[in-house]
């Protein structure tokens, strides 16, 4: 099967659930998560019969558009997952979405159809940019995504942080898009192509304008960097995170992110490749990758809202990810050592993917249950709801770095590379990091464990029976590939 | 030509500046207008002649139009005087005045810049012929997302905006 059924397939089923929400009087719209749910799990099982390009040969225009390598495989499926995942907490959230979107008439499931839809077009959208590797499709697939975020994060329209939040990401994501098309702009007006390929041999070849080059790469970083909330262009993150309903803040900073990094690296790719202007490149990607470091570890920690936190550490982590990017060796040849940064980015985003989602999926079962999400709503919750609490410590104990967690494993490769390729700055910046992740961090856990609840008559909280094995396996995987990393390395 | 491409650059700017610094919405709806005119003249002086007509038929009218309307049913008042703070103007200053520096730094070291435009070849000017083609031959799969990325539009205008949903 070639890889680009699988879109196919998960447009169509985007389709039908739009069709079944119009013509089918549904009892309970919670259903069309859990079909969207199930459809999604099928692509993600189908995505493992995908034939490899060796098997099936494709020529002309589309190849060159659309590549089916391991990565953009590897990436699909982490989109599928986190979409998966993504629909199970949005049945949850069903609750507090209904507060703002339809306040006077309790019983009504207004606008949920289209909730648990969009979605779904979302990730194909991050399954085409998984596979983008020309300007134009990284482009196209890029703004499909970006549009599907716009209403989702807005979609609690009778919340004023909601619209806040929306507003603010269309207005800064549209800015950034400008600066994306302007990049591309100047990398087609220079090298004459759009392919990415093609473009990495007219770079090799040097003849092109090195104060040019650079400056497209900037222009492009900078929209990217927007992407995956790279400092300094991470000033919508904690505001829009904060705002946008939960299971969408789980979607962004785990779905968003991990196709914002498959995006850098194959743009970024060929000018790290190209002598010309390699040593440059990765001065800049150094300085991004350190400022975000020093700012969403150091501004995570005075954060008492629990969501607001989980949105400094997206950015905290972006920083360790841009850190591998930044040990690329220069000329792009990976020789003495044993992984290379595209399977470190790789891993550390798959383990980032079960740990964020972790926390993400007790966080909407807290603020549906307790109605907050300030570290305080969790306030002795190893008393009334052991097993919520435990699984938070594990995803908190995974974020910090813990060893034995596949947060750890993440962590360790990217020091590693750093140390190999001498960047000693970014080491201690990452050090430092780290250690104040384990601060706040486990600020959570201690509300969890040694401060007693705010409401002790409060009934523990029900878990339902999807989200417990979802729960469950994220556990598992955690741990599994914690101990184990090589089945996750590309 | 360079007295005519000055003039159509200037007129875009002018419309642009006018967007930003003007009061009233119709005002800057119009300003807008004139921005577009002048930057669809610039795509003709480059023989792109389909993106200019695009330029007019869609952005000038079809969405200008739109924003009228918008103004209209709204009643938008002129914006009231804001307070504009010293922080922000030196902010907006400086980014700016980087930019700008680094686009003339680069445009500088960009030896095609002083280099005359090619003629176009005869083929060249069939420019709608030319990318319909490639649209819908090459650039399908680019073309086939965009309509997924329509729909989505879509289904979010009705969903963010109906009064009262079913």
């Amino acid at each position: 099967m070639p890889a680009y059924y699988l879109e196919v397939i998960v447009v169509v089923l985007g389709l039908t659930l739009l069709l079944v929400e119009a013509f089918v009087p549904l009892g309970d719209r919670r259903s069309l998560a859990w079909l969207a749910a199930l459809g999604i799990g099928v692509v993600l099982c189908l995505s493992f019969l995908v034939s490899t390009p060796e098997q099936a040969e494709e020529t002309g225009r589309f190849s060159a558009l659309y590549a089916t390598d391991g990565l953009a495989l590897f990436y699909k499926r982490i989109a599928l997952l986190t979409t998966l995942l993504v629909l199970l907490m949005s049945a949850d959230y069903r609750k507090i979405l209904h507060q703002y979107t339809d306040p006077e008439r309790p019983q009504s499931q207004a606008g949920l159809g289209e909730f648990f839809t969009l979605p779904v077009f979302a990730c194909a959208g991050l399954m085409w940019m998984a596979s983008a590797t020309d300007l134009i499709s990284i482009f196209v697939s890029l703004e499909a995504v970006t549009m599907t975020f716009y209403v989702l994060v807005a979609f609690m329209r009778r919340n004023v942080g909601s619209l806040e939040a929306g507003v603010k990401y269309l207005i800064l994501g549209a800015l950034s898009t400008g600066f994306l098309v302007y990049g591309i702009t100047w990398l087609y007006g220079i090298t004459g192509q759009t392919e990415l390929s093609a473009i990495s041999e007219v770079l090799k070849e040097g003849a092109v304008s090195k104060t040019a080059a650079l400056f497209a790469f900037a222009l492009i970083l900078v929209a990217l960097g927007f992407k995956v909330g790279a400092v300094p262009f991470q000033f919508w993150i904690p505001d829009v995170y904060q705002g946008a309903p939960t299971p969408i803040t789980a979607f962004l900073s785990v779905g968003s992110k991990a196709a914002g990094f498959v995006v850098l690296l194959r743009v970024s790719e060929p000018f790290i490749a190209s002598e010309l202007i390699s040593s440059n490149v990765i001065t800049i990607l150094t300085v991004v990758a350190g400022a975000t470091l020093v700012y969403g570890n150091l501004a995570a920690i005075p954060q008492n809202n629990f969501k607001r936190l989980l949105a400094f550490s997206s950015i905290s982590h972006a920083g360790f990810l841009l850190m591998a990017l930044a040990s690329t060796p220069a000329g792009g040849a990976i020789s003495q050592f044993s992984i290379s940064p595209v399977s470190a980015i790789s891993f550390y985003l798959a383990a980032y993917l079960f740990m964020t989602l972790l926390a993400f999926l007790v966080m909407t079962l807290v603020r549906t249950q307790r109605g907050g999400e300030s570290i305080d709503s969790f306030r002795g919750l190893a008393k009334t709801s052991p097993f919520l609490a435990l699984t938070l410590l594990i995803a908190m104990m995974s974020l910090a770095g813990v060893p034995l967690t596949a947060g750890f494993i993440g962590k360790f490769y990217v020091f590693l590379l750093a140390v190999n390729q001498h960047h000693y700055w970014l080491v201690a910046l990452g050090v430092v990091g780290a250690a104040a992740g384990f601060y706040y961090y486990l600020k959570v856990v201690r509300a969890m464990y040694w401060e007693a609840p705010e409401d002790t008559s409060a009934p523990a909280i029900e878990v339902s029976m999807p989200t417990k094995i979802a729960l469950i396996l994220l556990i598992v995987a955690v741990f599994i590939f914690g101990l184990d990393p090589a089945p996750l390395m590309l | 030509m360079t007295a005519l491409f000055y003039f159509f650059a200037f007129v875009m700017l002018a419309g642009g500046l006018g967007v930003v610094l003007t009061r009233s919405p119709v005002t800057s709806a119009f300003s807008m207008v004139v921005s577009f005119l002048g930057l669809a003249a610039l795509f003709i002086m480059l023989h792109a002649y389909l993106i200019g007509t695009l330029q007019i038929l869609v952005y000038a009218g079809a969405i200008m139009v739109l924003f009228l309307f918008i103004i209209m049913l709204l009643d938008l008042k002129a914006e009231e005087d804001r307070k504009i703070s010293l922080f922000t103007v030196i902010g907006g200053a400086l980014l700016v005045s980087v930019f700008a520096s680094q686009i003339i730094k680069v445009v500088k070291a960009l030896p095609a810049a002083a280099e005359a435009m090619p003629e176009l070849s005869a083929s060249a000017s069939e420019d709608v012929k030319n990318t319909g083609l490639l649209m819908f031959t090459d650039y399908v799969f680019p073309l086939q997302i965009i309509g997924v990325l329509l729909l989505v539009a879509t289904v979010g205008v009705i969903v963010l905006s109906k009064k009262e949903l079913k």
